[in-house]
């Protein structure tokens, strides 16, 4: 990586700040890890890569709420933002499934929404 | 136009759940006006909402109406849905309670990724400050804002900085404390594991205000993912010129290296942290000579706890009368607070000053597990104490928490409900404080253990009335008496449950019971014959043996052979098994 001037600083604009327009995060912290995070997070990988399904995955810390850890945050293009919570490996395909690929929503997971 | 979408949740615990009568009543409404197509009704499983009725959230125009009633359908259909009209009287205002600073990129960049903080506007103050500022500057700025330590004590930022760079010194240390050990706190944690760029921005803006050109990151070794993040990310930021020398084209070098804590509570306080880092026994030694003075190898050294160096970028980048323009009159800014015990949203908070604590706990945590009512709140961990439910509506800041009895404390917040023991919780915080005393001064090492030993005492009912007062002044002694910040608190817990929970205590002493049916010497089990359908299932479930009888004849406990596990009262479906 080259080194950082001033200059690169100084350019960068917060509040223009792009995600693109589909990703998946997913809370890795250890309170999401301990609560299986890591597994979610490989299967999405694993599942979004079988199914030919293209989105942008990432990882993030911790969201703050804890109790309903892994949570996963859901961007697609069309829907409001979905923050599911309890979610393991076979809430993580269907999030692949309905969610990305027919944009519908998984009612029973939904923890926040905007 | 977008098709609408109508989620439905009914945000009341205490009665019976009305979201299916709600959604039939929607959708037949849905249908009646030949609207299915333009909008459809969701079910879902939370809103963030506590105790405001049924409760919708019309999307794409985020409305959200609270307290809805039957007749209360139609005209959402026929104004909201159909006109695209708002309805004044139903809507909720949405105040969120929780302010994030510290926070912010938490959850929503990639930790281990710099490009993802620089997007997210990071290391601007740093340039701000290497470009622009002057030392004194930075400091002026962190007088402006009224910055305390967020570790505990609450001891001002800018003096720290001030007096250390006031030092004639070549060799100067910044120290990142994240030896974070209070049981049920994860502040600390997950600032470094979510967002460890913003904690080494601080710590090289430290740097450079004080004129030091290394500086340590003290992780507890039982933090992994928190040590590996911070690696990565201070690899990331050698490569990209952000450390080492010459930072951003300025001539200021800076350099910087994880040191593990093998897991003592005590390496905590700051002299004992600095000798941990010099490869001695960790063991605190008597202030002054304060750090700042004579810390690290002898040198002037500021040590600065991991929430306070995360909010140095954002303070500098907003100016310190920003950071000032947020809390209370003596405590200013946000504070994270790790909220866990018995409340239904258990997670972390970020708050601003001079919240009250029932708005966390009800507003923010959602209120008490399973309904029941809340009986005190214990901050600051094995440092600090408990605060009762009348006094809940108390603003949190230093102060205040201080003539309460508690402390702030790192930000650990416990919720205790009516089945916990506040004899049985000093008995925990003691037995915590006992057991990572590090046995240097006798206060501490010979009062822990004694304090401990009555508390003991008490909890298996031979109590004595004495005992309260050997209590306190046992506690008064190690507060008086001890080196360090963790013998002169440890008998908070005991101090402040006795002062609010005389009671309780007295009740262990003399009648032998334990209210909360916590303490196992002072409960029995007892199965109540006219309730007992003999159904078995107590003496099926019993782990030692103790229920006697038979499916005839009924079953009865065997006072001795009864462990008091309360399985057998968890497991009865007819309220039969008593405990007293």
């Amino acid at each position: 990586m080259k080194k950082i001037t001033k200059e690169d600083i100084e350019k960068i604009d917060p509040l223009k700040k792009d995600l693109g327009k589909s990703w998946i995060k997913v809370g890795m912290s250890t309170c999401g890890v301990a609560a299986g995070a890591d597994e979610v997070y490989a299967t999405l990988i694993e599942e979004a890569k079988k199914r030919n399904i293209e989105i942008d995955i990432r990882k993030c810390g911790c969201q703050g709420a804890c109790s309903v850890e892994p949570l996963v945050e859901v961007n697609v293009e069309g829907l409001p933002k979905v923050l599911y919570g309890r979610v393991n490996k076979d809430v993580a395909i269907t999030i692949l499934e309905r969610h990305v690929r027919n944009k519908k929503l998984l009612h029973d997971y939904i923890f926040e929404i905007n | 136009m977008q098709k609408k979408i109508i989620y439905l949740k009914d945000t009341d615990s205490t009665q019976q759940d009305r979201v299916n009568d709600f959604y039939t009543l929607f959708s037949n409404e849905l249908r009646d006006t030949n609207l299915i197509e333009q909008a459809s009704v969701v079910r879902i499983a939370d809103m963030g909402l506590y105790e405001k009725g049924v409760a919708v959230k019309i999307l794409p125009e985020n409305i959200v109406y609270t307290g809805l009633k039957n007749t209360d359908v139609k005209k959402i259909i026929e104004e909201t849905i159909k006109g695209n009209k708002v309805i004044k009287e139903l809507l909720y205002e949405k105040k969120s309670k929780q302010m994030r600073a510290v926070l912010k990129n938490c959850g929503y960049i990639d930790p281990e990724s710099l490009e993802d903080y620089l997007a997210a506007g990071g290391y601007k103050a740093l340039a701000k400050v290497l470009l622009e500022m002057k030392p004194e500057q930075v400091v002026e700025e962190l007088k402006k804002s009224g910055l305390r330590g967020r570790g505990g004590a609450g001891y001002p930022t800018w003096m720290k900085w001030n007096f250390a760079r006031g030092m004639n010194s070549p060799e100067k240390y910044v120290i990142c404390n994240g030896d974070e050990g209070d049981p049920g706190a994860y502040m600390d944690r997950s600032v470094l594991e979510g967002d460890p760029h913003s904690v080494l921005e601080g710590m090289i803006i430290a740097g450079y205000t004080i004129g030091s050109s290394k500086g340590y990151f003290y992780i507890r070794a039982e933090y992994p993912l928190a040590v590996e993040r911070v690696q990565k990310a201070i690899d990331q930021a050698v490569e990209a010129g952000l450390l080492g020398n010459n930072i951003l084209g300025s001539n200021y070098s800076f350099e910087l290296e994880i040191r593990l804590g093998a897991g003592a509570f005590v390496c905590g306080e700051e002299t004992a942290l600095i000798a941990s880092i010099e490869g001695k026994r960790g063991t605190p030694h008597p202030r002054p000579p304060y750090p700042s003075v004579k810390g690290l190898w002898e040198k002037p050294t500021i040590i600065n706890n991991v929430e306070t160096l995360a909010n140095i970028p954002q303070l500098i980048f907003g100016g310190g009368a920003k950071f000032a323009s947020i809390g209370t009159e003596k405590s200013k800014g946000t504070k994270v607070f790790a909220l866990t015990g018995k409340v239904k949203n258990s997670g972390l908070v970020e708050v601003p000053m001079g919240i009250t604590i029932r708005e966390i706990i009800f507003d923010i945590g959602g209120g008490i597990l399973n309904n029941r009512s809340i009986k005190a709140v214990q901050t600051g961990g094995p440092s600090g104490g408990v605060i009762p439910q009348e006094f809940l509506d108390t603003p949190v800041d230093y102060e205040n928490l201080g003539k309460l009895g508690s402390i702030m404390g790192s930000g650990g917040m416990i919720a205790i409900d009516e089945t916990d023991c506040l004899v049985d919780l000093a008995k925990f915080y003691l037995k915590f404080c006992v057991d990572e005393s590090c046995g240097k001064c006798a206060p501490c090492r010979l009062g822990g253990y004694q304090l401990l030993h009555l508390l003991e005492k008490i909890s298996e009912g031979k109590g004595e009335m004495e005992d309260l007062d050997k209590l306190k002044k046992i506690s008064y002694a190690m507060q008086k008496a001890s080196l360090c910040g963790l013998g002169q608190s440890a008998s908070n817990p005991v101090f402040s449950t006795i002062r609010y929970f005389e009671e309780e205590y007295k009740k262990h002493i003399i009648e032998k019971k334990c209210p909360a049916g916590k303490c196992k010497a002072l409960i029995y089990f007892k199965i109540l014959p006219p309730k007992c359908k003999k159904c078995g299932l107590c003496f099926k479930n019993c782990p030692s043996a103790a229920i006697l009888g038979s499916r005839e004849a009924g079953y009865v406990i065997d006072p001795i052979k009864c462990v008091k596990c309360g399985l057998c009262f968890d497991v009865c479906k007819f309220k039969a098994v008593t405990k007293e």
